[in-house]
Parts: C-alpha cells; structure tokens; sequence
C-alpha cells in the first residue's frame, strides 16, 4: 500500500488567467487516455475544454469552480484540481493548496509572471506547496522562455533552474531538448501523441551543454552524490532526478519545463515531471487538531488500517445530485462505511465512492489516505472533517479571507422567493467567502464576498441555475470602526430599586491594540471584581465591539484593560457586571477619539510602458497610494493600495485608458482610516439609514 | 522623532560637512566593497529622509519592489527597537506614504523612461520626490554619460540623488584626490563621497569629498556593523 502511496500525485494546476492552464489539463487528460478527443476553451467546436464544468464558465471562457479529476501515467496515479485564475475566486485555489500536495505552476511564454502568478505563488508559500513550473505558449510570437525563468527568479524569488530548452520558439518552436537525458524531443501524430527522442540538434549543443551545467551546479547543492559524481564525470539520470527531487520537496528549487499545450508540444515530459519531482503524500506531512486534547495538533498517517479522516474540501452541485469532493489523509473510506461529521457529529453512510474526471465519473470501492474522492448527497459544509469515529479530530481549517464587499439582492416575484432562498444557502455552503445576512434593520437580503467579480458570478449564477428573477442593489465596502487613542472608563451599573438588584462596577482603560485583534485584559488586583465575573465584563466588551456606535459596523483592534471594579455580595450578578461593561464602553468610546476604517485593496496593474501615466492617474484619482512601478522590456506592473469603494467599475475605465491591453488584479490588503470629509457623509448616511429603519 | 533619529543617522557624517546637506539638485554616492553593508545605509539614509517627511523614490537597477520592500521592512525593524517608538504603525505610513519604489528587470532601464516615469509621477501621480535612491547602478559599465543623465533629472526635479557604489578590492586605482575606482574619473560629478571602510574596530563612514573640498580632514564617523547606525562616535 505503501508503495501504492509512494506513486500518488494530487496537484493543482495554477496561474495567470489566460496562461492556458485549461488547455494543459485537456491535454494531460488526453495524453493519459482519459478522453479521446481535445477541444479548446471558447472551442469552436461548442464542446468546450472538459475541466470547465459550470455553463458561465464555458461562456466566459474561464474556469470559475474546482473540478478534480483523476488520471493515471506510467504507474502514478494522478488527481488533478483545476483552479480559478481570478483573485476574487482564490477561496478555490486557497482550497485546492490546501488538499495538495504539489502544482504545476502555469506561466505564459509571452506574458511571463504576471500579478496573478504573483498571488498565487504568495498562496503556495501559505500552503507550502512544492512545485514545478511550465512555460507554456512557446510557438506564440514573443515567446521566450528564459526571461519567464529570470523572471521567476527575480519577481518569485524561485531558484528556478531549466530542466529543458527549446527546439526554435514562436512559429519555429518543434519540440525541446532534455537536459537530463541530453536529448532532443520531438512531437508527430495529430495530437502530439508520437514523441521521437532525437540527437540534439547540432545548433543547440553548446547551449544544451551550457544550461545543463547551470543545471547540474543547482541540483548537485541537495546531494552529495551527485556533487562527487559530477567530479567524477559519472553523472546518471536517476542522480540528477533523485538531486531535483530533493530540492523541489524541500520548496528550495524549482524546476522549469517548457512547451505549448495548444500545439501538443511538452506535455508528456511535463508528466514525467510531475511524477519525478512532485510529491506523493507520503513526502507532507499533515496534521489535524486532537478534539480530545484541547486542540493539540497531532500527525496524521497514510496508513490504510489507522483511523480514517477526511476533509470535504469542495462541494459541487452535478446533474445529479450534489457531490463532496474528500480528500482522504489517513485510513480509508470505503462504501458502506459510516463517517462522522466533526462539526456536528452527524453519521453518514458512504453511499456511492466515485473518482471523478470532470462531469464524468468512475465508480471505486475504496479509497486510501491521499486519494481525492467524491460522495453523492452528503448533508455539510465545505471544510468539515470526517472519521470513522475512533478518532475525535479536526482537520485545521483552510484560511478563510473575511468578505469586504456587499449587495443586496431581492427577488422579483414570489416564485423567486423560494429559489432564492435555495441558492444562498446552496451557495453558503459551497463557499466560505460568501455570506448572507438579512439586515434586522431594513430586512433587506445582503450578499457579501471579496469583490465585485465575486458577487457578479453569484448573482448570474441565482439567475440562470435557479431561474430567480433579481433586484440588485449597489455594493457597498464593508466599513468598521476602531478607537486611535486610549480612554478611561469608570462604570457603575446599579439597579437596586424593586426586585432582584443589580450591581456591578469596571473601572479601566481603552486603547488601540498593536495587531488590529480584540484582546481582554485583566489586571483586577484583590477581587475588586470577583473571577467569576470577570467573562461576562468581556463578553459585555464583546457585544458593543460588533456593533459600532458610529456606523453600526464591527469596531476592530481594540485593548481593554480591566484594572478595578466593585460587586455586592447579593445584587452582582453576571447580567450586572456584562451591562456594566456595556456602559463602560459606551462612556470611554467617544473619548477613544472613534475613527471609522475603510477596506484597502492591493491593486496590481499591468500595462504596456507607454500607459503608466495613464494608469497612475487613474489610481491616483481613486484615492490610491502608487506603491511601486516595475518596468521590465516594454511592460510596466504598476502596484498600488487603493480603497475598496474606489475601485467599482474600474476593469471598465482601465479598458478604455489603455484600449484594453491592460489589465489588473486585487486582493484585501487591510482597513485604513477613512479621510474626515468621507468619515462625516458616511456617519450622515448612517444617521439617515437609522432615521428610516426606524420609521 | 527627527531628533532622535538624527542622532543615530548616517547621514550624521555631514553635520561636519559645509552645506550641512547634499542639497537639491545634487549627487551623492556611498562607496563601499561587496558586503560591507551599502544598501543597508542607503536605505538608512532613505529613512532619514522620510521621516522628514521628503518624498522620495527608490530605484532599483536589479532587485523587484517586492524585495527592496522586504530590504526596508527589516531596516523599519531595526529603527523602530533603536528609536524605540511605541506606535511603530505611524513610522510606516510615513514609509508607505512617502516611498515609491520604481524597478526596472531585465536591464531594462534607460534614462529616457526614468524622466518619463518621474514625470509620470509628478504629473499623474501627485508624488514630487524631494529624493531619488539609486541601488545597484554599475559604474563602470554605465560611464560617465549615465551619471551626468542622472545630473540633469536631479537638476530638473530639484532633487538629491543618492547612489552605491561598489568598489573592488582587487582594483586598487585611486586618483589623486583620493577617489577609488569606479569613479575616479567621475568624482567631479558628485558633490558629496561617502565611503564605509570596515577595520578590526568596526565599520567607519568617511567623507571623501564635500562639495568642493577633497579628503575633509576628521569628518569621518562609526557605524554600529550590525544595525549601519551611527554610534555616536568620531570615526
């Protein structure tokens, strides 16, 4: 089994929106004779590349939701999950790190590393995700593999180091040459299918040699071995492998492949890649937080008769029913089995096991620790964790961004009503970024997400899959509050007249915390304010910080230092002492000097050389900080923060200021200060929003 | 802040200096051999300049923003456990506000799109930097034209332009003024010489060159070599 274990890949396959990822995957999955046919993304055809299953996707010609899918190559077992390109999806590919164990990182010959190369490869690290990278496009014009490799060094700080170098680039680009095995590759047959291993060609010996060196000199930094062989000229292929491998797991190397999905040219080496220097699950080492023990992490083992856990990292609504794609991490699911739900200990039986393959699927009877599977009508969230129950654990949760944009929705018609209300909580629990929320106020529908794109996909999607006739108000930021001084507060809460008495008093101070978190100090000295009390002063904190007096919105990053306080021995109660709290907040928080925080997004722009200004002044307008500007050849990658609220519509206005041959990606980058003119509209809105909520 | 920070400055070296300053309009460069610490003091001198609130623009011939903003972070670092500030976060709006770093990959750069970019910067931008660092420019390479391109655009944005220079330890050739290669043939183009020389006490920073005085007799300072700050002591 072990050995079994040893030949499994689970990997992703991200990058740049437009690098081609889709067209690489059709690839694999066609070189590894999971279809019989390719098509393209947009195909002409009308059938579409397999990996986009959702029909917006198909339409907009870009990959939205996670397909995982399985296929074999010389031996190796292969599950792949194709990932977003777009950072307001990256809840996918945040996912899809986390249930990986390695990716092919999907770089355009001509575009290079791009903003979104950048956010991704960012994501890698969170997870650290080994992985190997493929220049694909090399028949495009521009192409050029070798500055996309300096840029990995330089832009990614990757030691990317080329394991291949290509036979002629653009319209000339006919195979590569292996700087492994010193030979040259060529592709015949309709599809790529005959690869020819050829002499190198007689024009690209000295180079072939040259890079080989460079090759040599960084894999041998992870080998003794080889270090002694290269000395003794008995270099193998096996040491050299064995060298890359070693660096790559160690996330200190990175090896680069070269080729072009659409011409067929590249992927079956890529393959070979995969299974040489990528790692089984074996190589990572995974953990999980011991329920029984306070959360203590504990190692998870790949052995098939240990205790079985999973996580369902994706859900996925099918033709035929909704799908919970698992990866197992130790143990096995077998069908039949029962499995425990963590979050809340409902069982379930294993049903129906499937490998899936895209909007295909292969029945199995079991599946092993490091297996990607999917289970038919599972009742949970994205992120729960299974057992067989012999184990009372949980799987750490994937890192899940807070949204920052919001919209309300309302349905057309009373029909719409009921399909409305299906897809948020379809949605909900597809997708931890998006939340919903009926505002007690207005009772109005908010949607919320981490940006504009986000939100759009979620709204077509209620309109076509659900049928729901929609009213879409505008979005608005997701202000909050916080307090930029200290203040004291010296609260007696007493009620002590008919009935039960109460009487509490906290006495302390407020101040601006330094890493933006809530946090509770006590420092009551001699039971001023007895221990048994002091929870419930926090949780009287708490509640005021959700709601804002300003705004209504969360007030963030405050200290509250309780220092003194006093109780009666018969009207102190917890009641008493969290309303004393209340009231402590209430009077400190106006002398806080209250500021109110706006969502700052970090705004990559890239652009060719000539429009900088034009994008400077269009970032600048919005209120925007020019971090930095990079040029390199004739492209410039201008980066900015600029806030939330600014940057509505702005795919819209960068078209039109650079004849849309710029483009731009954003991520939360944190809450600022909002400048005093805005603060006093939004206070005003919020006062008039108040006014009618009440009326 | 500015008080406290002028004391541990290495721009500290020129109170001894005539103009106290570089000045706009100006180069200075930073001499100094591989590793002995130049970007750090560099990016000391930048800090220097920020937290007087001067604009400023940080060009990078070789490294991308994300690394030089990774140079400045442990550089803040250390400013704030010297200053010992209690509210780091307004030193970094300072930074952030007031720093702009333009890259250029690849050998990308050229004189002519370093004028448009500040230009851009100034026009579109609203940013008029008050000071351009210059990091990683070879000298010997870029000659003498490169140096009197980067004249002309401090001159036209009246501002100070700060540079490092590498100097190697098996070129030995100083002029008679006393300027080590590479740029014993340009001295005259820069108004301020700084050196770091390192020797078994430490690392000193010496003024070579003062606007028009050569070799100014004890104007040299220590630096702390872990930190690249002023020690407080005559070098």
């Amino acid at each position: 089994m072990a050995e079994d274990i040893q030949n499994v890949r689970n990997i992703g396959i991200s990058a740049h929106i437009d690098s081609g990822k889709t067209t690489l995957t059709e690839r694999i999955l066609y070189y590894t004779k999971r279809i019989h046919a390719v098509h393209e993304v947009k195909g002409k055809d009308g059938v579409g590349a397999t990996m986009d299953s959702m029909e917006l996707e198909k339409e907009r010609g870009i990959t939205i939701s996670s397909a995982a899918t399985h296929c074999e190559w010389k031996g190796h077992k292969i599950n792949i999950i194709d990932t977003p390109g777009h950072v307001d999806f990256t809840i996918e590919v945040e996912r899809a790190l986390r249930v990986l164990d390695g990716s092919i990182l999907v770089l355009c010959a001509v575009g290079g590393v791009q903003s979104q190369s950048i956010t991704v490869d960012r994501q890698m690290n969170r997870y650290k995700v080994p992985r190997i990278a493929f220049v694909n496009k090399c028949d495009r014009s521009g192409a050029d593999p070798y500055r996309v490799t300096r840029q990995l060094r330089e832009k990614l700080n990757h030691n990317a180091v080329l394991m291949q170098i290509p036979i002629g680039l653009e319209a000339d680009f006919d195979g590569m040459v292996d700087l492994v095995t010193m030979k040259a590759l060529r592709f015949g047959g309709e599809f790529g299918d005959e690869i020819r291993e050829e002499p190198i060609p007689e024009g690209l010996v000295a180079e072939a040699e040259a890079e080989r060196e460079k090759l040599l000199d960084a894999a041998s930094m992870f080998s003794d071995d080889l270090t002694e062989a290269i000395l003794e000229e008995r270099v193998t292929e096996d040491l050299v492998r064995a060298a890359v491998r070693k660096g790559t797991l160690l996330r200190e190397m990175t090896p680069v492949f070269v080729g072009s999905a659409y011409k067929n040219r590249g992927v079956q080496p890529l393959l070979d890649g995969v299974a040489h220097f990528l790692p089984s699950p074996l190589d990572v080492e995974n953990t999980a937080l011991d329920l029984d023990r306070e959360g203590l992490e504990i190692s998870l083992s790949p052995d098939p008769d240990a205790p079985a856990v999973a996580l369902a990292f994706k859900l996925e609504v099918s033709p035929y029913g909704q799908l919970t794609y698992l990866r197992v991490y130790q143990g096995s699911v077998a069908k039949g089995d029962d499995l425990i739900n963590m979050r809340d200990r409902k069982k379930i039986k294993v049903g129906r096991l499937i490998r899936m393959h895209a909007e295909k699927m292969e029945d199995i009877p079991k599946a092993g620790a490091g297996d990607i599977v999917a289970l038919f009508g599972v009742d949970c969230f994205s992120g729960d964790t299974f057992t067989d129950g012999r184990l009372n654990c949980s799987m750490t949760s994937i890192f899940v961004p807070e949204p920052v944009i919001s919209l309300t929705v309302k349905a057309g018609d009373n029909k719409s009503e009921a399909g409305l209300a299906k897809a948020l909580n379809r949605f909900i629990r597809e997708d931890p970024t998006f939340r919903t929320h009926v505002d007690q106020e207005t009772g109005q529908t908010i949607i919320s997400g981490m940006g504009e794109l986000h939100l759009d996909i979620y709204v077509e999607r209620m309109r076509r899959e659900f049928g729901v006739q929609l009213e879409v108000g505008m979005p608005e930021v997701a202000y909050r509050e916080a307090i930029s001084r200290k203040a004291e507060f010296n609260y007696t809460h007493k009620k002590q007249t008919g009935g039960a008495g109460q009487f509490g008093r906290v006495a302390g101070y407020m101040e601006p915390s330094q890493d933006g978190e809530y946090e509770f100090v006590n420092e009551v000295k001699g039971g001023a304010v007895p221990t048994e009390y002091i929870p419930a002063v926090d949780s009287g904190f708490r509640k005021c910080l959700a709601k804002g007096p300003m705004l209504g919105v969360e007030v963030l990053g405050m200290r509250v230092v309780v220092n003194d306080g006093q109780s009666h021995a018969v009207d102190s109660s917890e009641l008493a002492f969290s309303t004393a709290a209340v009231g402590a907040f209430r009077q400190a928080y106006p002398k806080a000097a209250p500021i109110i925080l706006e969502p700052i997004m970090k705004v990559a722009v890239e652009c060719p050389s000539e429009y900088q200004g034009n994008v400077m002044a269009s970032i600048n307008q919005r209120r925007g900080t020019i971090l930095s500007s990079a040029e390199d050849g004739v492209f410039t990658a201008v980066e900015a923060e600029v806030p939330l609220s600014e940057m509505f519509g702005y795919a819209t206005t960068l078209r039109s200021l650079t004849q849309g041959k710029a483009e731009f990606t954003m991520e939360f980058a944190k809450y600022r200060r909002v400048p005093e003119s805005i603060a006093e509209e939004l206070k005003a809105k919020a006062a008039d929003k108040k006014k009618g909520g009440h009326k | 802040m500015i008080e406290d920070y002028s004391k541990i400055s290495p721009l500290r070296v020129l109170e001894k200096s005539s103009l106290k300053e570089l000045g706009p309009g100006n180069l200075g460069v930073l001499m100094a051999r591989a590793g002995v610490g130049k970007t750090a003091c560099l990016i000391h001198i930048a800090f220097d300049k920020l937290i007087r609130r001067e604009k400023l623009v940080h060009i990078s011939l070789t490294d991308g923003p994300e690394k030089v903003a990774s140079y400045y972070n442990v550089i803040f670092y250390d400013l704030v456990k010297a200053l010992n500030i209690p509210y780091e976060q307004d030193l970094r709006v300072l930074m952030e506000q007031n720093r702009m770093i333009l890259a250029y990959l690849n050998r990308s750069f050229k004189m002519e799109r370093l004028r448009e970019n500040l230009g851009n910067l100034v026009q579109f931008g609203g940013f008029t930097p008050q000071c351009l660092i210059v990091d990683g420019l070879e000298f010997l390479e870029a000659g003498r034209g490169i140096v009197e391109g980067f004249k002309s655009i401090a001159r036209e944005f009246q501002a100070e332009v700060w540079f490092s220079a590498v100097t190697h330890r098996h070129i030995q050739e100083i002029n008679d003024r006393g300027i080590p290669n590479p740029l014993h043939e340009m001295d005259d183009l820069f108004d301020i010489i700084l050196q770091l020389q390192p020797d078994a006490t430490g690392v000193h920073l010496n003024l070579l060159k003062d606007h028009d005085t050569y070799g100014t007799p004890v104007a040299g300072i220590r630096i702390d070599p872990s930190t690249f700050l002023a020690t407080g002591r005559e070098g």
